[in-house]
């Protein structure tokens, strides 16, 4: 009884601290991919830092793609609504342009210092957050012997049985890059013109250019049988489909996606914005987000288990074909054009 | 006009130019037309004459080929058309609604039948002028239905249906949706033509003015059944049943009770079907019932009978009392010359008529 | 109100037709509020930002320049998506039309409860998501979808009718039939049980009248849900996204590539300002045609 009284008026000061706590409280607003990413990227790296920092609230607001986060940062310009978004590279690069970002280096986030050179992108305010590469697909109760070669795809027994992302997505770009340095090109900012010619070998196989809603569902179903897809999702969904999907990095190698975390001007976060992304950077986050999805990190100091980062490139580095995604931007147009009238009629 | 009709030869006396034998049009169990059987003679206009409902437009569509007959014939100058589709059948349909083509100026609208015929052009450009000609209408003949009035409206109709010679003139109430005053022009108009160009017409209707001031001959209809068919004056006069006695022209019906065929009223005896007995109707029309004053020595009528007048109403032209007769009101119609005295209600009253101006019908099912 | 205006003074009068005015300005406002809100302001924008400067990584400056109206002069292939896109989508609505147009004049001409389950039947797919239904026809016409199980059981080899122009055009037919046989219904007033029966009378042959009555009088119906696909077929991109396979290239895809993929917005303005070009000549058309009709 008495004891009981005591833990009450305990309970009570506490919940009274609490509230008072509680109104400080700070919320930083999170963008970022919604489904899969939004679901494991909360478990791995939200929620333990919530847990360490009860102050602070991490609001998740998913996004489809980085394209549409680009445009609410762009309409939210006068007054921004989020503090941190994790998107593509690329459209990073579009959002340091359009002065919507606050630079982050070592002197905002510590773990910087930590960070892989590749992570770090000249004139893009963001820092990498995760690396993904392209990999090759197929559904193994029908492809029986595992696959070595992204020429594979233009065998003809998997002739109308082919499912890749083709252009603009960056993973039919990815491959045509992948394709060029595999014919020997050596310099795909200046010519693809090999990569273009391989994928025109590739293409009268393929089924679909646009797999949906994603292509891995769509080659588990076994509506296709072997296509190309970024390693994170398709190892994530190796598991849940028991290992019917599988994923190989062939021969020819493959290259990086960089998902990049920005730091949004004029967010309502303030100071607990810069802790989250020192947080989302720290060897610790990074290595629960990696065995959790299968990115490879970004930070090198980040100890992961062998299983984890035997299932991403990291032990294959060699294989990964640098990219200047920056730089390529400005020569996607062309690609893009070479792909239509070169490829696309080619797989009528 | 009608000489470019080719009916075949008519058939076997006693038969007419149209002949429905047994034409019935049953839904599920109901018989909208049960068991009709008609006789028209060529170039007489006869009138399907009933209420609403009585099959008088099913048979018509029947003739049509509109609507398909359950059983029975339908015969055109000899030829059975029971199973002859409609646009084969070479007849002319007026509609209440005129079913214009509202696409089609008037002249395109006349000149439709034609086309569907071969009909030479020059020959199409003239008969189509004669018949716009026919039913007043020149000058309209690049108006659109949409410009002209509801009577026009139906002469182009009616052009468009004489036009092409039908060999029998259909018209479904073609009256019914005009005013008063355009109708009784368009019916002498309609009678004029049809008797110029001697067609043989069905005209269905539910008025029976209409039916007994147009036509050769009325067929009157109730409940899918032909009640009698005759020419205006034999309906008006010797009405075959309670109905048509009924339907046709105003009548007093008087319940009374009958014993081996006389009906008993007022204290009268009224003759009725050789042995009839039970509950029957007398009927006479109040224009053939003579009034006069209690007491005073009425001597024309062979039936006589006392009341008290109920109701005196005076419509102009004519003076109506309402008598009650023994409990039962007997409207009494008189022209009025002038200067007669206007019985008030409460006067005792004598009425006669004549024999043959009643009618006794057994009521009993 | 003619007696009154006979009595009243001419001025009352007057007032009388300005606070009638008045009362439709009051009455149209509150739409054309919402469409100036909705409608013209963000085409206004869409307009302005064709013309701003776009960098390759698709940064936006807000630089008036006319480089992207040029580009797509310039390049045939857009031309070539603005022919794809009219010819397809023309397509499209006819097919429409000759399979929507009897499910129409069935409909017109039933009654009663059958009607009403008829009409329920035929606006129900309105109420699934045009992309729920996409999946449904990837599910009927993939290569191991429905119709080809049925050719390979009569032992026809498996045709390709999805991830293509044929995929497309099925798929979109089907999800505009609905519109269409509305719009045809709507515009289905003049027809009349009567005028065919007449026409009958008067000696024409069933397909004649079809031909001669029933045709003429639907045209102001069939203009109605021509006009109505047409614009739908053009604006769709769903469906072309999840059944052209990457393959068939229109306006309304690119728009969606130009805006979400490659973040090239002002490109993607440029292209929506031409497909209201070709709305507004399509609107041109209905009404020429219209009035050669009535």
């Amino acid at each position: 009884m008495q004891i009981s009284t005591k833990f009450a008026i305990a309970a009570a000061i506490a919940a009274g601290l609490s509230s008072h706590s509680a109104m400080a409280q700070q919320t930083v607003t999170l963008m970022a991919y919604s489904g899969l990413f939004q679901e494991r990227y909360t478990k791995a790296v939200v929620e333990p830092f919530m847990k360490a920092n009860p102050g602070i609230k991490i609001e998740y607001f998913p996004m489809p793609n980085s394209a549409q986060m680009l445009g609410n940062l762009r309409a939210q310009k006068a007054a921004p609504q989020a503090d941190v978004a994790i998107m593509d590279v690329s459209v990073s690069k579009a959002a340091t342009d359009e002065k919507l970002l606050v630079k982050i280096d070592e002197k905002t986030s510590p773990n910087v210092a930590d960070l892989f050179s590749a992570a770090r992108i000249a004139d893009v305010d963001g820092v990498a957050v995760t690396f993904d590469n392209l990999v090759m697909i197929y559904n193994s109760d029908i492809v029986k012997e595992a696959p070595t070669s992204w020429l594979d795809l233009a065998d003809k027994k998997y002739a109308g049985k082919v499912a890749i992302p083709g252009m603009p997505d960056i993973q039919g770009l990815s491959l045509v890059l992948i394709l060029e340095k595999a014919r020997g090109g050596f310099n795909h900012l200046r010519s693809v013109d090999k990569g273009i010619a391989a994928m025109g070998e590739i293409a009268p196989n393929v089924q679909t250019w646009e797999p949906k809603p994603e292509v891995y569902p769509v080659i588990i179903s076994g509506q296709a049988v072997i296509g190309a897809g970024w390693n994170a999702r398709a190892q994530v969904n190796a598991d849940s489909s028991n290992g019917k999907l599988k994923a190989v990095l062939p021969q020819e190698g493959s290259v990086f996606q960089i998902n990049t975390i920005n730091h949004v001007a004029g967010g309502p976060g303030k100071e607990a914005t810069a802790k989250f992304i020192d947080y989302a950077l720290s060897p610790e986050a990074q290595k629960a987000f990696t065995e959790s999805m299968f990115y490879a990190p970004t930070n090198a100091k980040a100890l992961i288990s062998e299983a984890a980062i035997a299932r991403t490139a990291v032990k294959s580095m060699d294989k990964v074909i640098p990219v200047d995604w920056i730089a390529l931007a400005k020569v996607r147009e062309p690609i893009m054009d070479q792909w239509r009238r070169k490829v696309i009629p080619l797989s009528r | 006009m009608t000489d470019r009709i080719t009916a075949p030869a008519a058939g076997q006396a006693g038969e007419g130019f149209l002949s429905l034998k047994g034409l019935t049009k049953s839904y599920g169990g109901f018989a909208a037309v049960d068991n009709l059987d008609l006789e028209v003679p060529k170039g007489e206009l006869v009138a399907f004459l009933g209420p609403s409902g009585c099959g008088k437009t099913t048979s018509l569509r029947m003739i049509a080929g509109l609507v398909p007959a359950t059983s029975g014939r339908i015969v055109v100058g000899g030829q059975d058309l029971t199973e002859v589709p409609t646009h084969r059948r070479d007849m002319g349909l007026v509609f209440q609604s005129y079913a214009l083509f509202p696409h089609m100026s008037v002249a395109r609208n006349v000149a439709f039948g034609l086309e569907m015929r071969k009909v030479g052009k020059d020959e199409i450009a003239q008969r189509v002028k004669e018949a716009i000609a026919l039913v007043h209408l020149s000058g309209k003949e690049e108006h659109r239905p949409s410009q002209l009035s509801g009577g026009q409206q139906q002469r182009v109709a009616l052009a468009r249906a004489l036009v092409v010679r039908p060999s029998i003139l259909l018209l479904d109430e073609p009256l019914s949706n005009l005013d008063a005053k355009l109708r009784d022009e368009m019916r002498n108009e309609i009678r004029d033509i049809q008797k110029r160009l001697g067609i043989t017409a069905i005209f269905v209707t539910h008025d029976q003015v209409e039916a007994l001031t147009m036509c050769d001959k009325v067929v009157v209809m109730n409940q899918g059944r032909l009640e009698q068919v005759g020419t205006p004056v034999d309906l008006y006069e010797t009405p075959k049943t309670a109905f048509v006695a009924g339907f046709v022209g105003r009548s007093n019906r008087l319940k009374a009770t009958a014993r081996d065929g006389v009906a008993e009223f007022a204290g009268e005896s009224f003759a009725a079907q050789a042995g009839l007995s039970g509950p029957v109707e007398i009927m006479v029309r109040p224009h053939r019932v003579v009034l006069s004053a209690a007491g005073a020595d009425a001597t024309a009528g062979d039936h006589r009978v006392s009341g008290i007048v109920a109701r005196t109403i005076f419509a102009g032209d004519i003076l109506q009392y309402d008598v009650d007769v023994a409990g039962q009101i007997v409207s009494v119609e008189l022209a009025t010359r002038g200067g007669e005295t206007v019985l008030q209600p409460g006067a005792a009253v004598t009425l006669s008529w004549r024999r043959q101006d009643v009618f006794v019908y057994g009521t009993a099912a | 109100m003619s007696a009154a205006a006979a009595i009243a003074p001419p001025a009352p009068v007057s007032e009388a037709r300005r606070s009638g005015l008045a009362l439709v300005v009051l009455l149209i406002a509150p739409i054309a509020l919402i469409n100036a809100l909705g409608f013209l302001v963000p085409v206004l924008n869409l307009a302005r930002m064709s013309f701003y400067e776009v960098e390759p990584t698709g940064a936006m400056r807000e630089v008036y320049t006319l480089a992207t109206w040029l580009t797509v002069f310039k390049d045939t292939f857009y031309a070539e998506l603005i022919l794809n896109s009219i010819t397809v989508s023309l397509g499209i609505t006819l097919l429409t039309l000759v399979c929507s147009y009897p499910i129409a004049l069935y409909l017109h001409r039933s009654s009663g409860t059958w009607r009403t389950i008829l009409l329920v039947l035929v606006i129900s797919p309105l109420l699934t998501s045009a992309v729920v239904r996409t999946y449904g026809w990837i599910a009927i016409l993939s290569d191991s979808g429905l119709v080809n199980n049925a050719l390979s059981a009569i032992g026809i080899a498996p045709l390709r009718l999805m991830f293509n122009k044929t995929g497309v055009v099925i798929g979109l037919t089907e999800i505009l039939m609905p519109y269409m046989i509305l719009a045809l219904l709507a515009g289905f007033g003049r027809l009349d049980p009567r005028i065919e029966e007449a026409a009958s009378t008067l000696g024409a042959p069933p397909f004649t009248i079809f031909r001669r009555i029933i045709l003429p009088l639907t045209l102001p119906g069939i203009a109605l849900g021509c006009l109505l696909c047409f614009v739908l077929a053009v604006s769709s991109f769903i469906t072309p996204k999840l059944l052209g396979g990457g393959r068939v290239f229109l306006l309304a895809t690119e728009i969606y590539d130009q805006a979400i993929v490659t973040l090239n917005w002002p490109l993607a303005a440029t292209l929506s300002i031409l497909v209201l070009v070709i709305f507004g000549g399509a609107l041109v058309l209905y009404t020429r045609a219209l009035r050669a009709i009535m």
